[in-house]
């Protein structure tokens, strides 16, 4: 088998035109993993400087009320991972600015392709965007008449008097094909890690081990399923136009459909009807600005029971700081409920979508290389969900302090100094571990293997029936 | 004659082409699902903004009512005083939407990146949070839409590929050339009458699902000119693609040759192209993260707010000369609160200049992608499309400009008002919502 996978790479190699489409092809991908790092750090460095202004006035407040503060707030600006230059995801798509302030869990916004007229349906040119949808054609392209010019040369049937077996021939044809696109893979990513070799760590390498096997995988499936049809068909040109056909369906058609489907089945709610249900359930609850609300003199009761006294006047403490507390705490919940509600659809659109896998195994792919990324929605629901707990820390240490820091009740004059504004801490972004995600690709992985397997039982009953005239 | 009869011929030949025909049922089955997807959002947003103009006027007849009875503002809200210009303003529940387009049924565009209902008062701005998107899945907005656009943007290149790729080709290999130059005396019209057929074809295709789309959303009723434009774009775009066929299938010499050359500018033009640009776009001009927005909104609003009052009334007498002889001005108490009233007007003034530099920078953006046109087709025409169906972001931006003249034409009303010692009553409120709901 492994002289069959010899001469085919002789015989690949011999060929001027697969050698300058593969010439230039590497140039394209080299240029894609350049142009991704350049954006990386393009972009980093503007998430630095805005994050650092942020900072800066924020640490430059020279004193203020600690409500004030709140409401002054800060922002979030979401960081680009290290691999997003392989394979961006939704990062253009989602926002990325987030405030931070008191009484409101805000939504990020402006993202990147609101801010331009449309370019790329398909995406910029990354990794991703050639090895998703280029390389598979390369392989179709050079695999559709891998058994068939054998047929019609005649060559088969002494390949296979010479002792050569049908199964061990087309996966030998199979193999060849596949290790191009695998050199192809390997390039991108030992090109990828040249170009951020001072970033490399664990995570990293585990992170992009996985993408490789996840494309790998696929292009295992695609030169297989080639090869079969190149096999079970005379023609030629109907197994290349079947590829063909399979290649638009998998990658054009079915993500579209099903992703719109998807939407369809598990539905996320108008933005209207998410802010009126949430401010519907947040109008339950105490109104911190509101001293005349009923529930915030329930509060007031307990607190001067509390603190054995008979009226907020005589109280140590700041009571409208503890009432904004109290307020936040309650909206908390509010936020958890709604937004959770609207996890747990996405979490339900994503399980669905990845179930498609059985039917296409580039949805999987796709799935898996954005994950494996870091760029996808899992990550970026996680993101979201850590600036939240970042928010209820930062407003909790500012109404506490407006409850404890030394004012008395209704003192609105009230400041802090700066020396409590630089202490409160900055928001350090704390990317998702691979081990904590990995669950979440497993089901991709599985089905990318089955694929795998299945095309292997393909290529081993197909060569059983193979005519070798 | 001879014309018509390559027509009968290649009719026989495509009806006897299985794969021709399923692949033509194809791109009819996704135009079909284009069309139905772009109404559907279409019936969504209408359905959406139905209902906020519902709730909208449920909440307007709740504030009319307090002025039927003689009361100021909600019970729980005894800071409110709907007697005075600013409450009465505040609530007069002005909205403006981004209405669609039935044409959106043909290319649902960049509708879904952007808000498309507002509510405007005298604090607001064009780049407000709630400007954002509908909620939806990022992941599902990535992959996009199979809209009718995307059919005829990407499918419709594949469709003609499929349905041209062996003309020629297969006569050649089977050496039937020579009889085929004998029997129609120029084979260059022989295969231009070929590839006419299927442009016919194909063409006719086009008008059937536009006329069916057109249907959906009542666009000959509502928008009939949206109609005759995507008429001319899918034929001009069919034509870029049969020129640019016409010309491999003349050069090519044998069908593999032709199809593979037919794929490379397909994905050259779809994929290659678009992308290159979209990344060096990205790279020249980077994301904006509105640090300048930022400012304006947070600490220029602070300094604006702690100027002495006769810095902050000058600046009010210079935007409003008439203020100077008001009523109000002659009386010292109530000119504060005026004063405090109408600094929301500096406080516009200072984001517009802040939303005019972010706003360069689009322009410069949108210059720069408009810049490579003349070498990336797909993604003009994919643009054109958009703007017939107003899901261009030019239509968004135009959206936002309206905005910020209801904006503009509130605190117009608001500062007048406020100086003339205007009492509100219910009359007056109702006047409001005409005065500034509309556009001048």
């Amino acid at each position: 088998m492994w002289q069959i996978i010899k001469n085919e790479w002789q015989f690949l190699g011999r060929s001027r035109m697969l050698l300058g489409i593969s010439f230039a092809f590497l140039l394209i991908l080299v240029l894609a993993v350049f142009l991704g790092s350049q954006q990386k750090q393009k972009q980093s460095e503007a998430y630095q400087t805005a994050q650092k202004h942020l900072r800066q006035q924020w640490e430059n407040i020279d004193a203020m009320n600690p409500h004030s503060a709140a409401h002054y707030g800060t922002y979030v600006f979401k960081p680009t991972s290290l691999l997003s230059s392989l394979d961006e995801g939704v990062n253009s798509i989602t926002g990325n600015v987030l405030r931070v302030e008191g009484h409101v869990q805000n939504e990020i916004v402006h993202s990147e392709a609101s801010q331009m007229q449309a370019i790329s349906k398909f995406g910029k040119l990354k990794s991703s965007l050639l090895l998703q949808y280029i390389v598979p054609l390369l392989l179709i392209f050079l695999a559709f008449h891998s058994v068939s010019s054998e047929k019609q040369s005649g060559r088969l049937k002494l390949l296979v008097l010479q002792g050569a077996k049908p199964f061990q021939l087309v996966l030998a044809k199979t193999l060849s094909v596949w290790v191009y696109g695998i050199a192809l893979l390997a390039v991108v990513v030992l090109v990828y890690g040249l170009m951020n070799l001072q970033y490399l760590n664990g995570e990293v390498l585990g992170r992009t081990a996985f993408f490789f096997l996840s494309y790998a995988l696929y292009y295992f499936v695609v030169s297989g399923l080639t090869v079969f049809f190149s096999a079970r068909w005379q023609n030629a040109t109907v197994a290349l136009t079947s590829m063909l056909g399979i290649w638009i369906l998998w990658t054009v058609f079915l993500p579209n459909m099903l992703m719109s489907s998807v939407e369809k089945w598990h539905p996320l709610p108008s933005r209207n009807e998410f802010q009126a249900a949430m401010k519907e359930d947040r109008s339950k609850g105490i109104d911190g600005h509101n001293p005349s609300d009923e529930r915030g003199k329930a509060l007031e009761k307990a607190t001067l029971a509390k603190y054995g006294v008979d009226s907020i006047s005589q109280l140590e403490i700041n009571f409208d700081g503890l009432r904004m507390q109290a307020d936040e705490e309650y909206g908390n919940q509010v936020w958890d409920k709604h937004f959770g509600n609207l996890r747990e659809v996405l979490g339900k659109q994503k399980q669905t979508y990845q179930i498609g896998g059985l039917l296409n195994p580039f949805i999987s792919l796709q799935n898996a290389s954005m994950g494996f990324t870091g760029s996808d929605n899992l990550h970026h629901q996680a993101f979201l969900v850590q600036v939240e707990h970042y928010r209820r820390g930062f407003i909790k240490t500012l109404n506490d302090e407006h409850a404890f820091g030394g004012s008395k009740t209704g003192d609105w004059g009230w400041k802090a100094n700066n020396d409590f504004f630089k202490s409160v801490p900055d928001y350090q972004y704390q990317p998702a571990a691979l081990a904590t995600v990995l669950p979440n690709y497993i089901y991709d992985l599985g089905l990318l293997f089955f694929w795998a397997i299945g095309i292997s039982f393909f290529l081993f009953f197909g060569a059983k029936k193979m005519s070798i005239a | 004659m001879k014309g018509f009869n390559i027509f009968l011929y290649e009719w026989k030949h495509f009806i006897r082409s299985p794969f021709k025909v399923v692949a033509l049922l194809l791109f009819v089955l996704a135009g079909v699902y284009g069309l139905h997807n772009g109404a559907s959002l279409y019936n969504e947003q209408m359905a959406n903004l139905e209902k906020i103009k519902e709730r909208s006027e449920q909440d307007r007849q709740q504030y009319i009512s307090y002025y039927e009875e003689g009361k100021k503002g909600p019970d729980n809200r005894p800071w409110i005083d709907m007697t005075t210009p600013f409450w009465s303003i505040w609530y007069s529940n002005t909205y403006h939407f981004k209405t669609p387009s039935p044409a959106m049924v043909y290319s649902i565009g960049q509708a879904e990146q952007y808000g498309f209902y507002k509510r405007v008062t005298f604090r607001a701005s064009p780049y407000d949070p709630d400007m954002t998107n509908e909620i939806a899945n990022p992941e599902r907005l990535q992959t996009g839409t199979l809209d009718f656009a995307f059919a005829l943007v990407f499918l419709l290149p594949l469709l003609l590929l499929i349905l041209l790729y062996n003309i020629k080709g297969m006569e050649t290999e089977q050496g039937f050339m020579p009889l085929i130059e004998v029997q129609t005396a120029s084979k260059s019209n022989w295969l231009l009458s070929r590839v006419t057929f299927y442009g016919a074809l194909v063409f006719g295709v086009i008008m059937l699902l536009l006329a069916y789309g057109a249907m959906l959303t009542g666009v000959f009723a509502l928008a009939s000119q949206a109609f005759g434009q995507m008429v001319l774009l899918a034929l001009f775009y069919l034509l870029f693609w049969l020129v640019i066929y016409s010309v491999i299938l003349v050069k090519g010499k044998s069908i593999l040759g032709n199809t593979l050359t037919m794929v490379g500018v397909w994905l050259l033009f779809a994929f290659i192209i678009p992308a290159t640009v979209h990344q060096w776009v990205s790279i020249e001009k980077p994301t904006n993260l509105m640090t300048d927005f930022i400012d304006a909104t947070r600490d220029e609003r602070i300094e604006l707010y702690e100027q002495s009052d006769s810095v902050i009334m000058a600046q009010l007498k210079a935007m409003f000369p008439e203020i100077k002889n008001s009523p109000v001005a002659q009386d010292s108490i109530k000119k504060k609160v005026a004063m405090s009233e109408s600094t929301t007007a500096l406080f516009n003034e200072l984001m517009k200049k802040s939303i005019a530099k972010v706003e360069e920078e689009h322009q410069e953006r949108n210059t720069l992608v408009a810049s490579t046109f003349w070498f990336n087709p797909v993604s003009f025409f994919q643009n054109r499309f958009n703007y017939v169906a107003q899901t261009h972001f030019a239509n968004y931006q135009e959206y936002r400009a309206q905005i910020q003249q209801l904006i503009d034409q509130q605190i117009k009303v608001l500062v007048q008002d406020v100086w003339n010692g205007v009492e509100v009553d219910k009359d007056r409120y109702l006047e409001y919502g005409d005065k500034i709901a509309n556009i001048d």
